[in-house]
């Protein structure tokens, strides 16, 4: 096979696998989308329609479902608290398993893998059995009634599953850079700051992109703990439209749809440094 | 020079963590112990000040009661609060502090306050099994002597049957705001398409006009069963006709069994109903809105459902109308050869149930909110069916009025059977029903399944 | 290649002796406050269950009923909770063979340099956004039976076919639930592996295709192999997420209709939230702690062993 055939055979081949892909990824969009796309047409309808006709699109469009929630001021002081538990949580979480992870994945010590595996128990216990200990706790530390104890306990149970992630990605940053920077008489700690985390951004985000989805949606914990209708965050807010026998979808699928829409941009703006990529230079140091 | 700042802030960031987190992690070993009597008051007093530095010590102490309500309707939730504002307009030294949750929700988070001993002042409280246990562990205070004072003039204002559903062993730990009963809401224009003149008597005369319904192309009942409990209500309602007032109490006191004839025989006849398939399409995963929305919009005949079932058919159709005046409703056939009275009547309701802490002021609004007045306002915008004398004022609807008088002049009144007994048999009955219109258990083994949980639970 | 002989970061350098000290107050306070958090919120609560799962105990009030291991004794005799187990199987297995290897597949498509990745990168993720209530209520609706309101069976209807029961009928709703599982879930494995992918420098990949490989040739000897350790926790959390798998499951079907899509956290729920057996509820928790853990050593013994052997990772 001479080099030109080769070369031409290649972009022949390439041009049909993206079809193919594109093929698969359409495909792909309309199952992800169809629900969503339902979702805002039965946003932009009236209760009964919503009943009646729930999937066809909403003409003339009902405004006033995004009207009623963007006037009432309870959404606002709704979403303030969700931004500042999910932010702080996030910030937490990214914080503390960023620490243990550079541990599990870069230094040695002794009884290393019991305390891993420990650390993973969080990932293997349901929360809805938990929550009635962790209530009792809160209450001791008297934080029921509190953004920072839905904080504390939302970041416990993201601990094991983003420790794990970021273990796996810290490991994989190559070891000469370890080894440069200690000759280069870094300390552990000089290599985790300076080398390790700007390095590790894509897993970074990744990870902050995960913690801030459940955080954002997590509904039990701040059901439990909160009282007062001013420190509920988002997801209590839902129950605002459900009744007893009936569920006014509308006005739960306009109210999701706002709710969505932080979380989206979040990550829109953590996704460009998720793919982001090392450049191939970093990765030689 | 940064990176020891950043040290430093890590070391402090774990010392505040540490710290936090000590302070329960000494105690948390008397837990299991402590969660009885003793722990409010120790935990109250050490809340205030770490919790609301924005609010000074008032002069005088306000009496605070905490409510937890499910009303979440809008009109409903409003018409809560201004009971609340006026009460506290007229007992200023009263704070009532209201939360609103959503059904599930709400039980989801009592179950974590029950557990860890401290209920709110007041709560939503359907009655029966589940208020039994609670007040069975201490949970709940004894209102009785209130209901009592002055010659029972509290007491009196009530339908007996209605109060009764919050009694257990003769003390009451809440009381009702809305009673009323099971019975089938048909669509008229739908029957009378299919030529059914009289809306049917007995249960043969149903099977016949599911039968005719059929023939003529229309879904004769809407239901539910994802949801288990309106599939239950069949299955209930046949052994209250069946069976009658002795064959539950007995199998309640463990004198009879759930195994005894008309527990099976209620099986039996409603398999001859599942067997025409007289269901609509995938009714085995549908929920009670899809069940609603059937009616709502004139798509099924009939369906066997609750006091709220306009309101929810309203709600649930494309003009908020539902199917206006051709809606109907007639009680529960008789089955032939039933040892039930054609009266008897299967419900229930919603009430208030008081929680062991509530201050005596909680009480005296409790009694405000179940007065003639609040019960009128009540039934006017069509959220419940007063419980208290006078209160049918407010009721306009001539539906509704026959399903109050239905439900007061039932000689036995028969609360739902997933509210009635424990929770956990309740739950078999739910559980076991719908196995019997999945076809998946006979009559012989829902009875036996139903009667092992509760040979268990009803000690 | 230097990369690929390092990915394995378990053995670092030995550190000199004046930083030993200082590499033990690391390992400490890095792990302190992970530590503090686990122990208050996680091991106090499961040691709690475990208390719990040895009494006959309703929930409310002190639980005296000591029963010993007899809710163990009858969780694993009980019929509906094996079928629980089986059904949990099921969705562990479908997550592995099927999700897993879309996320990846798609993950491989929109981490390169595809013209239009980031569109697609974008609302793939976005279903991963909406909670698991608000999926299922979403789903619940395209699913309905009634051609009039369910949009999956209007379809079939346009297209000349009968409806569907879907989450009514025994033998369906597993794959329905399956279906949803996917469309919330992959999104989150696909960007795992897209953060993987950035790791795996691209003159790597673009050499093997200078020296002849195809494209496909070079993902399955080149990139799947630096991928490992990605692909490995990916397992790991999509096992871990499916025995824990409830939300979604108990607002559709509760798992309904007659036990045919209970999994073990819709039964642990049924039995400690509906029938107030918060001891037996416990057992089971403890069960499926159990189930996990077993998993969970395996598993890393699994890889471990490969590690030493293939040398790959």
């Amino acid at each position: 096979m001479s080099a030109s055939s080769r070369i031409l055979g290649a972009s022949g081949r390439k041009t049909l696998s993206r079809a193919v892909q594109y093929f698969l990824l359409t495909l792909m969009s309309i199952y992800i989308l169809v629900p969503i796309v339902i979702l805002i047409f039965g946003s932009l309808k009236t209760r009964g329609q919503m009943y009646s006709h729930p999937y066809t699109p909403p003409i003339p469009p009902y405004w006033d479902n995004y009207i009623k929630i963007l006037t009432s001021s309870i959404f606002w002081t709704m979403l303030k608290n969700s931004l500042i538990v999910t932010l702080a949580v996030t910030v937490a979480v990214l914080v503390i398993c960023s620490l243990a992870a550079f541990v599990f994945a870069r230094l040695d010590f002794r009884g290393k893998d019991l305390a891993f595996n420990f650390f993973t128990l969080g990932l293997m216990f349901p929360i809805t059995i938990a929550i009635l200990p962790v209530y009792l706790v809160i209450r001791q530390m008297s934080l029921t009634n509190s953004l920072l104890g839905i904080i504390l306990v939302q970041t416990a149970f993201q601990l094991s599953g983003n420790i794990l992630i970021l273990r796996n990605f810290f490991a994989s940053v190559p070891l000469e850079l370890q080894d440069a920077a200690y000759i280069d008489g870094c300390t552990p700690f000089d290599f985790f700051r300076l080398i390790l985390l700007p390095l590790a951004r894509p897993a970074l985000s990744a990870v902050a992109s995960l913690t801030m989805v459940v955080s954002w949606n997590d509904l039990l914990v701040p059901l439990v703990l909160i009282d007062k209708e001013t420190l509920w965050t988002l997801p209590l807010g839902t129950m605002q439209f459900q009744g007893q026998y009936g569920t006014d979808l509308a006005l739960v699928a306009a109210f999701v749809s706002l709710s969505a829409v932080p979380a989206v941009i979040f990550y829109i703006l953590a996704e460009r440094h998720i793919v982001s990529g090392l450049t191939a230079g970093a990765l030689k140091g | 020079m940064s990176h020891k700042l950043f040290r430093l802030f890590s070391l402090v960031m774990i010392a505040v963590l540490l710290l936090t987190a000590c302070a329960p992690a000494a105690t948390q070993t008397q837990q299991p112990a402590a969660s009885e009597p003793t722990q409010p008051p120790a935990a109250e007093p050490t809340k205030p000040p770490a919790q609301e530095p924005t609010k000074p010590p008032a002069a005088e102490k306000k009496v605070v009661i905490n409510w937890w309500h499910i009303s979440t309707a809008e009109e409903h939730k409003a018409l809560w609060q201004t009971f609340a504002d006026e009460y506290m307009a007229a007992h200023p030294n009263v704070d009532i502090q209201i939360t609103v949750l959503e059904n599930e929700a709400f039980k989801s988070k009592m179950t974590t306050v029950m557990q860890s001993g401290t209920p709110p002042d007041i709560f939503q409280s359907w009655g029966g099994g589940v208020m039994i246990e609670y007040a069975k562990a201490g949970l709940l205070r004894d209102i009785t002597p209130e209901l009592d004072a002055n010659g029972g003039e509290w007491r009196n204002t009530f339908s007996p049957g209605a109060l009764g559903v919050y009694a257990f062993e003769g003390r009451n730990y809440g009381v009702p705001w809305d009673m009323g009963m099971v019975g089938f809401w048909y669509n008229k224009a739908l029957f009378a398409q299919a030529g059914i003149e009289k809306p049917p008597a007995t249960w043969t005369e149903l099977l016949d006009a599911v039968k005719k319904l059929k023939a003529a192309g229309i879904t004769p009942i809407a239901l539910g069963a994802g949801d288990k409990w309106p599939a239950m209500f069949w299955w209930a309602y046949l052994a209250v006709r069946l069976g009658g007032k002795d064959a539950f109490e007995a199998a309640y006191s463990r004198q009879g069994s759930f195994t005894d004839a008309p527990f099976v025989e209620a099986g039996k006849k409603l398999l001859e109903l599942i067997a025409l398939e007289p269901f609509q399409d995938g009714y085995l995963g549908a929920t009670y809105g899809d069940q609603a929305t059937l009616m709502g919009n004139g798509k099924a005949a009939m369906e066997l459902m609750g006091q709220w079932a306009p309101a929810v058919q309203k709600d649930n159709s494309a003009d908020k109308q539902g199917i206006g005046d051709n809606l109907g409703w007639f009680p529960f056939p008789m089955v032939e050869g039933g040892k039930g009275d054609p009266d008897d009547a299967f419900g229930g309701g919603n009430g208030f149930a008081i929680g062991k802490n509530a201050p005596p002021e909680a009480i005296d609004f409790v009694k405000y909110l179940t007065s003639v007045d609040c019960q009128v306002r009540l039934a006017k915008i069509n959220v419940a069916l007063p419980v208290v004398k006078g209160g049918e004022a407010g009721v306009s609807d001539p539906l509704l009025l026959m399903v109050q008088q239905g439900a007061a002049k039932a000689k036995y009144f028969q609360l739902y059977y997933d509210q009635a007994l424990p929770p956990a048999v309740g739950s078999v009955v739910n559980d076991s029903v719908q196995g019997l219109f999945a076809g998946t258990l006979t009559p012989e083994e829902v009875a036996q399944a139903i009667e092992d949980s509760a040979a268990q639970e009803l000690k | 290649m230097g990369v690929s002989m390092n990915r394995n970061g378990e053995g670092a350098l030995p550190f000199r002796s004046t930083a030993r000290s200082q590499h033990t107050l690391t390992v400490v306070l890095f792990l302190l406050p992970t530590f503090v958090l686990f122990i208050v919120f996680v091991v106090y609560p499961v040691l709690q269950s475990f208390y719990y799962s040895m009494f006959n105990w309703k929930g409310f009030g002190p639980a005296v009923d000591f029963v010993g291991l007899d809710n163990f004794k009858r969780i694993l005799t009980d019929k509906a909770f094996m079928k629980a187990v089986g059904n949990t199987l099921n969705i562990v297995v479908l997550s592995l063979f099927i999700q897993l290897p879309l996320s990846l597949g798609l993950a491989l498509m929109v981490g390169r340099d595809l013209p239009g990745k980031r569109f697609f990168r974008t609302i793939f993720f976005v279903p991963y956004v909406f909670s698991e209530v608000i999926t299922a209520i979403m789903w619940m609706g395209l699913f309905n039976p009634d051609p009039d309101r369910g949009l999956i069976n209007a379809l079939i209807v346009l297209m000349g076919g009968k409806p569907q029961p879907w989450l009514g009928s025994p033998q369906m709703v597993m794959g329905c639930i399956f279906v949803v599982l996917t469309w919330k879930y992959f999104g989150f494995h696909m960007l795992l592996y897209m953060a993987g992918l950035q790791n795996i420098p691209r003159e790597i990949e673009e050499a093997a295709l200078i020296d002849g490989c195809s494209t496909g040739q070079m993902i399955s000897y080149v990139t799947l192999p630096l991928l490992w350790g990605t692909i490995r926790t990916s397992i790991y959390l999509s096992v871990l997420g499916a025995l824990q798998q409830f939300g979604l499951i108990w607002v559709m079907t509760k798992g309904g209709p007659v036990n045919a899509s209970e999994v073990m956290s819709t039964y642990m729920y049924r039995y400690s939230f509906i029938r107030f057996w918060l001891g037996y509820g416990s057992a089971v928790a403890i069960v499926i702690l159990l189930i996990s853990l077993a998993f969970s050593i395996a598993y890393l013994r699994l890889v471990r062993q490969q590690d030493y052997l293939g040398g790959v990772s």
